[in-house]
């Protein structure tokens, strides 16, 4: 199913530390259109669980978290 | 809820950088933030602290300024980075300010102003503050 996933946006985020890739997704998000997927990539564990809280809080749409070999890929769809 | 009020009046760089990361997220989200520095806390703002980043650290601290695997933005970038993208704004404490002897061009260019405790008050009134 991950194979299958797009993003419209990838925002490479490896290697930053909190808070780094959810700035720059909120970054990204503000200045998106409605339906707009994102991917962001993270080696940050932290990133893992603080990203779908704040995507919940913020009213987008988690659309599912893919983990590779030493990073995440979080898939975010705008609302 | 109308925001965060934060008091930053610790020089210990861990606790800046947290109430850098949490204020950030928190204007980064759309929540207003008021960030006054007081007291010892005005000295890591100091340029020459910065660019020597000669600041107050622990081991978690060092670990931060010398990791060459995980980016972690320095507390003026991150505040300065959360001004540009949400309705965040930092003050730095007249008072502490004259007893550094400092004027506001003697700290890093992410002050909106200063404030006295007064000023303060009347920012954090519908504020939840958080004292660091």
């Amino acid at each position: 199913m991950s194979e299958q996933l797009t993003a419209d946006v990838t925002i490479d985020a490896r290697g930053a530390g909190c808070p780094g890739p959810l700035m720059d997704l909120i970054g990204k998000v503000k200045t998106a259109d409605s339906g707009t997927v994102f991917e962001l990539q993270t080696s940050d564990r932290g990133s893992v669980s603080d990203v779908p809280e704040w995507v919940e809080k913020a009213g987008h749409e988690l659309v599912e978290t893919v983990e590779h070999e030493d990073y995440w890929s979080i898939y975010v769809q705008k609302a | 809820m109308n925001g965060y009020a934060l008091v930053v009046a610790t020089d210990e760089f861990e606790k800046i950088t947290a109430a850098s990361i949490i204020g950030s997220i928190a204007a980064a989200s759309d929540i207003p933030v008021d960030v006054f520095v007081t007291m010892n806390g005005l000295r890591p703002f100091e340029h020459e602290v910065v660019e020597t980043r000669d600041f107050t650290t622990g081991p978690l601290g060092e670990a931060m300024l010398t990791s060459e695997e995980t980016e972690v933005p320095l507390f003026t970038e991150q505040f300065r980075d959360a001004r540009e993208m949400g309705p965040m704004n930092l003050y730095a404490c007249t008072m502490a300010m004259e007893m550094w002897g400092r004027e506001l061009d003697d700290y890093v260019d992410i002050f909106d102003g200063e404030l006295g405790v007064s000023g303060f008050l009347t920012k954090a009134s519908d504020k939840q503050v958080i004292f660091v």
